[in-house]
């Protein structure tokens, strides 16, 4: 009873936010800013949390993205929401090239590959002018028509993004509770123990992969039809790929809202920090923000949500038992 | 624990709605700024700052010795009935989300009256976007990308020179040197290869193509590098007359010691303002970059002007000269509270209106500009540059001849 | 082979020497530990304050900036671990990442925040000047820096191998339950991995800071370099991030001088994905 009366609250106040926050548009804003995050970082959960493959390259695909929806209007004139569909067909390719030999790595040796091979495109992309070079390409900034999506309320990004969202947690959670999401939890307790079962673990990887990259573009997307500009850093930079993996570590990786309450948690502590102490100059916004990750992860290393599991196994505390994904047993 | 979770967010609602500020009272004229106060670019946004902040006590202060300048003498906005500026600081965090972000927020939760930023080009395409949909007036002191006085936009101006500016400038001193007799036959070309480099080298190329004075060389690089000694080493090899630098100041300081350590120096060499003008870049390694030639739109006169009562005030302040990217912040504060004085009135559809009518003359100003008069895009239309050269660990103006200090001294010495 | 192509190649070296000597102290932990540490750039960073801080107070150079430093980083690197590190070990590799990356970020701007955004440099003549060798030029610092990273790394291999810390301390990284039973404790183990890393790490920054310049930020330019080492050397491998550091010495010198420099990183990086997928445990790492 408790519960479902805490889901009806939850969904009541998403979807009263942008209406209850008209006064204040910073917060307004900031609810479409925590959501578009939280999409990014769900995305990133499919492969990272899930399947367990620890990816910092992400940002490949959220680069190409925010590419597809500006290139399609900076040639075509399109509106740059048409160039999403674009560029998440472009990622599943691109997703299954990297794919296909990265994916064979383990553990760091995956997470640094896909470190470099971001890092390769990003310095890629500004020796091509047809991409805007270095300068990178700005979207329609005057709206001409309503599809521009070039609105001064967050309103209408907000309830975009949450749409989207729920999409994504929706198919999301199919898969966790699908034959799919049962292999992925094996392949990330134990690959050799899920491929001598019989699981095609390098399959379901790639899939799981194609899927989070294709996801990954969308919130690309998404993010330019709001900010209106991409350049190389902004659309390839390591720090991109960097958040959506600690918004999702920081909540709990490969549970379904894990990255959500991440992105609740660091987008306003970021923004609300830098409203307060950035203006001054000395860096401290960065002091507060690194200090309260460092608490959480000493805290809470599993992430937020493992406070919600009490049943689950503690992890044993010998100081060094297997790091790699002890405490993070599933009950299958 | 979900309750928990429910009091925490509801609690944070509420903290935030009561921080956020009622509509001040109108005794004050606010004016946001936002500069890249953290990340790579930080120490050039902490030093703008400074300089605005001089500005704006010169504005609310009584400083005879500035006569000249445009509200130096009275104490806050006369014809606002002496009300006193106010600025508020923004990190744009070195991302055009951020500055998007905190754009928003001095428009709407501090309710500036006009805004000025943001430093990267970049940056500025997304803050003034946001301005120009909330109808704020945004000054821009110091982005050159051309393409920003391209969009149709109604709130925003710029006071600095453009690319094709400092690229003539370049250009004619170079032509002057070679009539007076200077071998001038190979020209190389470094620029680092994010925006800035990018979109200057460009317009340098072009320009020189048409002046009849072609590079020779390019070479181009990845900002933030660990090492630039192969970039020397083509250097050397081609050992060009003339060459042209345009590097942010970690990259400017690896050059001024690589070149030392692998012992090679053009005859002349010039520097695109940016890391070179950095006054970290001078104070660590002015002395091994003796005789660069340098661009700036502010060099400190001779004892009693306006920019050298100013370049003391600013060294007392912060213990620095005045650097060309902060004078250009500050001219643009400047420029701000005078448009604001004029208009009377805090309006942004007035401040905008003094904006276009904005006349102020080169001896009113800071920097070297001819004056401040902006077009119907919102480029200033007599902004321009000043040839300076390091001399004993500080650049003074020495071209064009009429605001110059000293002789140009050439061959290039280094260190 | 042309002189300038000569001088390219042994620049290369050196350089590639300087990167197998901050990342030694990288590998190390990675190898022993299975924790990244995200926050390394920063340990280099504070480093070569260290070295600063001496020569602006003592005015004293390297002789005194690498013990002092060394020390230093290895109290750093300690703390680090008993306050933070030894908890998130516990949890999955994202804590690691999470944690440290925190870490990093908190390092980072504490700095900024302590000695303001300005770039430094230490005066260029306090190591010695560049001088004339067969007909190569070469820069005082950083043959020193070149040096002293061989015999880092081969004083590292030794401990590892040779003594009966080096042995405890693999004992706790193979099988830390067994090591236990053994009568080694292994947190003391893993502290004394850190602090030798750290120390290892605060030797690089201040012979570093004898030829870089020094800001807030420049961890960041550093510690990417030094991921690609130490993962192409192999997790754990001394002489792995030596081999690793020097060949991507080489190959960003020549493709920069051959190529232009905005292709090095691309050569870098592509020969690093080509390498790991044809050996995905690095050159000389175990599987």
């Amino acid at each position: 009873m408790q519960h479902r009366f805490f889901w009806i609250a939850v969904g009541v106040l998403a979807l009263a936010y942008p209406i209850l926050t008209m006064p204040f548009p910073v917060y307004q804003r900031l609810g479409a800013l925590v959501l578009l995050a939280a999409i990014g970082a769900s995305a990133w959960n499919v492969v990272g949390g899930y399947a367990g493959q620890v990816s910092v390259g992400h940002a490949i695909f959220f680069g190409i993205g925010a590419y597809s929806a500006v290139l399609g209007y900076h040639y075509l004139g399109l509106p740059p929401i048409l160039g999403v569909p674009l560029g998440m067909i472009v990622c599943i390719a691109i997703a299954a090239v990297i794919g296909v030999p990265t994916l064979k790595l383990s553990g760091h040796y995956f997470s640094m590959a896909t470190i470099a091979v971001a890092e390769l495109v990003r310095v890629l992309v500004p020796t091509f002018d047809s991409l805007g070079g270095a300068q990178g390409l700005s979207g329609p900034t005057l709206p001409r028509t309503v599809l521009d999506l070039s609105f001064t309320s967050a309103m209408p990004y907000y309830y975009l993004f949450l749409t989207v969202l729920v999409a994504i947690l929706f198919v999301t959670w199919r898969i966790e509770n699908s034959r799919m999401g049962f292999y992925l939890r094996a392949i990330k307790d134990s690959e050799r123990a899920a491929r001598s079962l019989g699981v095609e673990a390098g399959r379901y990887k790639l899939y799981a992969y194609m899927l989070s990259a294709a996801m990954t573009a969308m919130a690309g997307g998404l993010y330019l039809t709001m900010i209106g500009f991409v350049d190389p850093e902004s659309g390839f930079g390591i720090l991109i790929s960097v958040k959506m993996l600690i918004m999702a570590a920081l909540g709990g990786a490969g549970v379904l809202f894990g990255p959500l309450v991440g992105a609740l948690i660091l987008v306003p502590l970021e923004e609300i920090s830098n409203s307060l102490l950035g203006g001054k100059g000395a860096g401290i916004t960065y002091v507060v923000y690194g200090a309260i990750i460092i608490i959480i992860a000493r805290f809470l290393p599993n992430g937020l949500l493992a406070l919600l599991k009490p049943t689950q196994v503690k992890p044993a505390d010998a100081p060094n038992g297997s790091p790699v994904g002890a405490g993070e047993k599933h009950a299958a | 624990m979900f309750r928990n979770i429910g009091k925490l967010a509801v609690t944070g609602l509420v903290l935030a709605t009561v921080a956020a500020p009622s509509a001040s009272a109108q005794d004050k004229v606010k004016i946001g700024a936002i500069y890249p106060l953290s990340g790579n670019a930080a120490s050039a946004g902490n030093s703008s700052k400074a300089a605005i902040e001089l500005a704006v006590e010169i504005v609310n202060g009584n400083f005879p010795d500035l006569k000249d300048l445009p509200l130096a003498t009275t104490e806050g906005l006369p014809n606002l009935k002496g009300a006193k500026i106010e600025v508020i600081f923004a990190d744009n965090q070195g991302t055009p989300a951020a500055g998007q972000n905190q754009t928003l927020r001095l428009i709407t939760e501090e309710k500036v009256h006009a805004l000025l930023g943001a430093y990267q080009s970049g940056i500025t395409v997304t803050a003034s976007a946001m301005a120009e949909r909330h109808g704020i007036p945004f000054l821009t002191p110091e982005s050159v990308a051309s393409d920003l006085t391209e969009r149709g936009f109604k709130w925003f101006f710029r006071s600095t020179p453009v690319a094709a500016d400092f690229a003539r400038s370049y250009s004619e001193l170079l032509r002057e040197q070679k009539a007076a007799g200077r071998k001038i036959e190979t020209i190389a070309l470094v620029n680092e290869n994010t925006e800035y480099g990018n979109s200057v080298s460009k317009v340098i190329k072009d320009v020189f193509i048409k002046d009849g004075i072609p590079i020779t060389t390019q070479i181009s690089y990845s900002a933030n590098t660990t090492d630039v000694q192969p970039q020397v080493l083509q250097l050397k090899e081609k050992n060009p007359d003339v060459v042209l630098f345009i590097s942010y100041t970690s990259d400017a300081i690896l050059y001024a010691k690589t070149m030392k350590d692998l012992d090679w120096k053009p005859a002349i060499m010039i520097a695109d303002n940016a890391g070179f003008n950095d006054p970290s870049f001078v104070r660590t390694s002015g002395a091994l970059v003796e005789g660069l030639i340098n661009r700036s739109a502010f060099a400190a006169g001779k004892p009693g002007s306006i920019s050298a009562v100013i370049n003391e005030m600013f060294k007392k302040k912060t213990g620095n000269d005045l650097d060309d990217p902060s004078a250009r912040a500050m001219q643009g504060l400047l420029i701000l509270a005078d448009a604001i004085n004029r208009a009377g009135s805090t309006e942004p559809a007035k401040i905008q209106e003094a904006m276009k009518a904005t006349d102020l003359k080169a001896e009113q100003l800071v920097t070297g500009y001819k004056g401040v008069k902006f077009d119907e895009k919102g480029q200033n239309v007599l902004a321009s540059s000043l040839i300076t050269q390091m001399t004993g660990g500080k650049y003074v103006p020495v071209w064009p001849k009429e605001s110059a200090t000293a002789e140009i001294v050439l061959p290039y010495k280094g260190w | 082979m042309s002189n300038t192509l000569l001088q390219v190649i042994v620049s290369g070296l050196l350089l590639g020497a300087v990167y197998a000597l901050f990342s030694s102290g990288l590998t190390l932990i990675w190898g022993m530990m299975n924790v990244v540490n995200f926050a390394h750039g920063e340990f280099v960073m504070l480093a070569m304050y260290v070295a600063f801080m001496v020569y602006t107070s003592l005015g004293l150079g390297p002789a005194a900036s690498v013990p002092i430093a060394a020390m230093a980083l290895a109290a750093v690197g300690m703390a680090s671990y008993f306050l933070l590190v030894r908890h998130i070990m516990k949890g999955p590799m994202l804590a690691q990442i999470l944690g440290t990356f925190g870490l990093s970020l908190f390092l980072r701007y504490s700095a900024f925040w302590w000695f303001g955004s300005d770039f430094r440099t230490l005066p260029d003549t306090l190591v010695g000047s560049p001088f004339q060798f067969a007909g190569l030029r070469l820069d005082a610092p950083r043959l020193l820096a070149g040096v002293v990273a061989l015999f880092v790394t081969l004083g590292l291999h030794l401990i590892l191998t040779r003594t009966s810390l080096g042995s405890r301390m693999l004992a706790v990284s193979e099988d830390a339950t067994a090591a236990q039973l053994m009568g080694i404790r292994p947190e003391r183990m893993q502290a004394a991995a850190w602090g030798l890393a750290a120390g290892a790490t605060g030797i690089a920054g201040a012979l570093i800071a004898t030829f870089f310049y020094t800001s807030p930020t420049v961890g960041e330019t550093l510690a990417i370099v030094a991921f690609v080492t130490v993962s192409l050397g192999g997790f754990g491998s001394v002489p792995g991030a030596l081999v690793a550091g020097l060949l991507i010495g080489l190959v960003e010198s020549v493709s920069a001088y051959k190529l232009g420099p905005v292709y090095k990183d691309v050569v870098v990086y592509s020969l690093f994905v080509l390498v790991l997928w044809c050996r995905p445990q690095g050159l000389m790492g175990k599987m």
